[in-house]
């Protein structure tokens, strides 16, 4: 078993987080249940990639994801920073035993659990009674809080991460950048957060943790590291990866650079555009010298890009633009976590399990060392079989990362195509080798085709928890097929209506990328660069100095150079 | 106002306005952290949104909980947490100072004196204080062997101002001898060299200092010993996992055959690492019972563990970086980066070395060695907020016996330095002055006493009747200090009452500058890139 350590770095990432944690914990609770359907009993997947098994003082067994989340002070809401289950006894005023003078409290209102939390808490006390022999006998229809409810509540209400999660957490896990509180719009560029990681404590405590998860594994296979790289939380980001690359230097990281579209609207004056637009060239820029892997997501413009045909989305709304980032997030990390199969026997749930050294050198390593890969998503991935859908599985691979150019034609691209729970046309679930043959099939009939593509399958679909927000259209069905004919009512379809969905992933290595890097690389020149660069005071600010720029310089142009078809002519033509 | 043509949203202050929000905010500061000051402070308990316990009777913790908004506020918050950055100790002191500085100006102010005159007048008994400083400080002499006594009445003071007595006396003796641990001569003390470990675990009075080190980590073999005596320890930083090679391995084999064979290949690579360490261990430990401990900063996987269990060596795995530099420090001998460089001489030595487990957490010991030069608190408490008020308390500490011995000084506490220095500027310097910056100097004197008083007032005696017997007896040319239990004088240097020298003199020093800077504001401009909130 190869473990994972998981790292969420800024409010964003961890929106994403707390839904890709809902959909470990759901499979975990579908996998446990008998009555299911049996695919979600095969699932074929090494949780503990992801989780770690512990135990409290008190001797009670926990299964906890081997995560590290940071984030401001407060970020929280309702949960407390050392989660529920190593809870000591709640502590009374009495309970200061280190004063034997006065004492005053300060206690700021207590955050009251919202429906969903409420509900999910009562249940646990629930299964607590029962296990005690003293069963409530409290059946669904007499609860007092209702799915519908609740669903419709986080729809609207959601403020925090911690809102919708369903997942306890290790006491380690959840770390707050003591003292900074900052609402986001102040901590929006790379300048403001250069500092957060070095101050007091911080940095120590954050590797602290790290390294807690990291001593306890056994042979890590890698990180999965995910930033909100929108504001001053990759600087953050930088500098733990700086120590991490420090510390863990054979462990590679794999890296997903998102941004929500709320945090690239408003930009109303010149200047503002400039300091966005130098805060994403230098983020991009350090986070890349960093990671093996790096995967920018985000589109700024969320619901009304082609990824989004099917969805329902409020551009706004974290809560809902997180939750189709981590779908496709999910569906992307499954390679790593499938159960390894001895290299000539087939499995019938999964095929092509690959770590994440695998692929990282699949996609990063080859002949041109691109380390920046593109995200599409297919959400959910169209039925199979049927002529008429042959071009329609590439036709909905969308990007989800920003700034890419269209049918490009890259005969030195690669893939990694992730499909799981495919559905073929008549609404049976897809064996592992009609999705192969089908995949074969396409790329056969395809006018472009990549170099190399790797095809990784399972056949167990995205399950819908609960408070997954409701944004499916009204094209999808019930176990995610698309119909024909919309359901009557406008509404968007939610977790009540759909239970699972069959996805599709790419991650590509691709000349498509070019005008996300060349933006990159243009900005710095023009605004960082050039003599009399209007930028220049400000990067100054932000503690670069000038070498420390040109080489900036020259990594992008070097990234960009290696993508561009012509490259071997002209290598020196800077 | 010509900024209103520019910028018809900005929002001005006009000078007396602009003067008392800056004055207005340094008092509220001011009455936020007052309580904190002295050992009969009140301790804030913080209880967040969701619960969490933050217990804190220290003036910097509790600036960083605090949402500041005002801007004034913020620049004097920042000058304390700087004060706390560079002296360890302090930020409450400071952030009243500047308070009553404010204060008092404010009365001066209002009675028509020129903010400019003032502030000249803070500068001149400014230096005068911190000449009266170096002629009031009490000199430490610090030879090869420190005056313990004295380290332990400074630790006390600034531990009795943040824990219950009993158990600050119980510290007191622990911080003493960490510091006096790692010290060494004709070098800089480096205070991370003291490791701080917590244990939720029994209760605060448990709290002791262990002479050898405690990790927080424990062997991961079933098979491995917990508990060893004699033991040689290996500090290195050596990979002993199976890693897959940088380039991709997938194109250098054509069937399974070939690819078994690759692994075994690179497998055999960490196993001739092990192997040369378990040589060195037959070599050491052969015709003796002496154990043999592996500390490795790297990774260590399971068939590794598993060679070093069978030849019954304890190894532990992704040390602290630090704790590298800590176990040499402790043990002796040297950290070894490669398995080439493994001699007898780098291994260091302890006595007993054993493992503590509590639910899912193991500590491992590293005790009885010879002649330490790093040790660890290990910080006990029923609970967290508990063990982070102690491992403040003891940060606190470790800093004031630090500065000490650095300064080679201490100062008379309990109100006595600063009654002193006021009596001196209003007697002797005020003399000297011309003209009105006297008032200046009088109004900087005055706002000295905001630490005798404040002491009083926090234990709840009548200040004025303190300040007059206080200011009686040092006329009389008696220095003394504060009683808080009786109000009445007493001898800081009978009670053991003493404060840094450093501290004091960072107080002195940055307090009238940020006083200064704040009193010459004459208008205060909102606009800019705050002007999108209103507020």
């Amino acid at each position: 078993m190869r473990e994972i350590v998981t790292v969420q770095v800024g409010g964003f990432a961890n929106f994403i987080g707390s839904h890709f944690w809902n959909f470990q914990d759901e499979l975990l609770g579908l996998a446990s249940d008998p009555n299911n359907d049996p695919v979600f009993r095969n699932q074929c997947l090494n949780m503990d990639v992801l989780y770690r098994t512990g135990e409290t003082q008190q001797g009670v067994l926990t299964y906890t994801p081997r995560l590290l989340s940071v984030g401001f002070q407060g970020s929280l809401g309702s949960m407390s920073s050392r989660g529920l289950l190593y809870n000591e006894s709640s502590p009374g005023p009495s309970d200061v035993v280190t004063w034997s003078g006065s004492v005053s409290t300060h206690a700021s209102a207590p955050r009251k659990k919202n429906l969903f939390l409420q509900r999910l808490y009562e249940e646990e006390q629930e299964s607590f009674s029962m296990i005690n022999g003293t069963s409530s006998g409290k059946s669904d229809s007499q609860r007092e809080i209702q799915d519908k409810d609740i669903v419709e509540f986080l729809d609207n209400h959601v403020e925090f991460w911690t809102d919708f999660s369903k997942v306890h957490y290790h006491p380690q896990s959840l770390y707050e950048l003591g003292g900074l509180w900052m609402d986001p719009q102040e901590f929006d560029n790379y300048g403001i957060g250069k500092d957060a990681f070095s101050e007091g404590f911080r940095g120590e405590e954050i590797c602290e943790r790290l390294r807690f998860f990291v001593e306890e594994s056994d042979h890590i296979q890698g990180f999965q590291f995910v930033v909100d790289d929108s504001g001053g939380f990759s600087a953050v980001a930088a500098d733990l990866l700086e120590n991490i690359a420090d510390e863990y230097a054979n462990t590679p990281v794999l890296l997903f650079a998102v941004r929500s579209p709320s945090s690239q609207m408003n930009l109303r004056s010149r200047k503002q555009t400039i300091f966005r637009e130098l805060h994403d060239t230098v983020s991009f820029s350090r986070l890349a010298s960093f990671g093996k892997l790096i995967v920018p997501v985000g589109l700024p413009f969320l619901n009304e890009s082609k990824a989004s045909t099917l969805l329902c989305i409020e551009n706004e709304k974290p809560y809902h633009c997180s939750a189709v980032y981590a779908a496709a997030l999910h569906s992307a990390t499954l390679p790593y976590r499938m159960e390894p199969v001895g290299p000539t026997a087939d499995s019938f749930d999964v095929f092509g399990a690959v770590d994440i050294n695998g692929f990282v050198q699949m996609l990063a390593g080859q002949a041109r060392q691109n380390t920046v890969a593109i995200l599409d998503a297919a959400m959910p991935a169209p039925a199979l079989n049927g002529k008429q859908h042959e071009q329609s599985l590439l036709g909905n691979l969308q990007p989800l990362t920003p700034e890419v150019s269209e049918d490009v034609e890259d005969l030195q691209a690669v893939e990694s195509m992730i499909i799981h729970g495919a559905l073929r046309s008549d609404g049976q679930r897809a064996s592992i080798s009609e999705v192969k043959e089908t995949v074969n099939a396409i790329y056969g009939h395809a006018i472009t085709r990549p170099m190399f593509c790797h095809l990784s399958v399972a056949r167990c679909p995205l399950p819908i928890p609960l408070p997954y927000p409701s944004m499916f259209g009204n094209l999808v069905g019930q176990y995610g097929e698309l119909l024909n004919s919309p359901f009557v009512g406008s509404s968007p379809r939610g977790s009540l209506e759909v239970h699972s969905i069959p996805m599709a992933v790419r991650l590509r290595s691709s000349s498509a990328i070019l005008p996300f890097l060349e933006n990159r690389l243009g900005n710095l020149r023009r605004y960082g660069l050039q003599r009399g660069a209007l930028g220049a005071e400000l990067l100054r600010n932000w503690g670069f100095a000038d070498d420390e720029l040109y080489d900036m310089g020259e990594m992008l142009s070097k990234m960009v150079s290696t993508m561009k078809p012509h490259s071997e002519i002209s290598s020196d033509s800077d | 106002m010509s900024l209103r043509v520019l910028n018809p949203n900005a929002e001005v202050l006009n000078k007396s306005a602009a003067l008392h929000m800056n004055i207005n905010a340094a008092k509220g500061l001011q009455d936020v952290l007052k309580t904190n000051l002295g050992p009969k402070g009140t301790i804030k308990m913080l209880v967040g949104g969701a619960g969490d316990i933050k217990l804190t009777k220290d003036g910097n913790t509790l600036l960083k909980e605090m949402q500041i908004q005002n801007p004034t506020a913020i620049m004097i918050a920042r000058t304390a947490v700087a004060q706390d950055d560079i002296s360890g100790d302090g930020t409450t002191s400071t952030v009243i100072f500047i308070g009553e500085l404010m204060k008092q100006s404010e009365r001066c102010i209002d009675e028509g004196m020129h903010p400019r005159v003032l502030v000249d007048g803070f500068e001149i008994a400014k230096r005068a204080t911190l000449q009266f400083l170096e002629k009031f400080k009490t000199p430490v002499v610090m030879g090869d062997e420190p005056d313990k006594e004295i380290l332990k009445m400074v630790a006390r003071t600034t531990l009795r101002t943040k824990l219950y007595e009993s158990l600050a006396d119980q510290l007191t003796d622990i911080v003493v001898n960490a510091v006096l641990c790692i010290r060494k001569p004709e070098e800089a003390i480096d205070l991370f060299m003291v490791e701080l470990m917590h244990m939720r675990h029994k209760f605060d009075v448990d709290t002791r200092l262990v002479e050898g080190l405690v990790l927080d980590h424990g062997s991961r073999h079933p098979d491995m010993k917990r508990r060893a005596e004699n033991c040689y320890i290996l500090t290195c930083n050596v990979s002993l996992e199976y890693e897959k090679s940088e380039v991709n391995a997938g194109f250098f084999y054509s069937n399974a055959e070939q690819r078994e064979a690759m692994v075994a290949a690179e497998r055999r690579q960490v196993d001739e690492k092990v192997r040369r360490i378990i040589e060195l261990k037959n070599k050491v430990c052969s015709g003796n019972d002496n154990n043999f401990v592996v500390i490795n900063q790297k990774g260590i996987d399971p068939p590794s563990l598993d060679l070093l269990a069978r030849a019954g060596i304890i190894a532990l795995r992704r040390a602290k970086r630090r704790n590298m530099e800590r176990l040499v420090l402790a043990c002796g001998g040297e950290a070894v980066n490669s398995v080439d460089d493994l001699t007898p001489g780098c291994l260091g030595w302890a006595g007993l070395v054993y493992e503590h487990v509590l639910g899912e957490e193991k500590y491992t010991f590293v005790e009885n060695v010879k002649n330490p030069h790093s040790c660890t608190i290990l910080i006990k408490g029923p609970n967290d907020h508990t063990i982070a008020q102690i491992k403040d308390a003891v940060r606190d500490g470790l800093r004031a016996v630090k500065n000490t011995i650095e300064d080679e000084a201490v100062v008379l506490g309990a109100g006595a330095f600063e009654v002193a220095a006021r009596q001196y500027l209003v007697n002797e310097v005020k003399k000297t002055v011309e003209g009105r910056a006297q008032l200046g100097v009088e109004a900087f004197a005055d706002a000295l006493l905001v630490v005798p008083k404040t002491l009083a007032e926090n234990a709840g005696l009548d200040t004025q009747d303190v300040i007059i017997a206080l200011k009686g007896e040092h006329d009389r040319g008696n220095i003394v200090g504060l009683n808080q239990h009786s109000g009445d004088p007493i001898d800081p240097l009978m009670e053991g009452i003493f404060d840094n020298y450093s501290v004091k003199r960072q107080i002195i020093n940055s307090g009238p500058v940020i006083a200064s800077q704040l009193l010459l504001v004459d208008e205060v401009i909102r606009a800019g890139r705050n002007m999108r909130k209103p507020t």
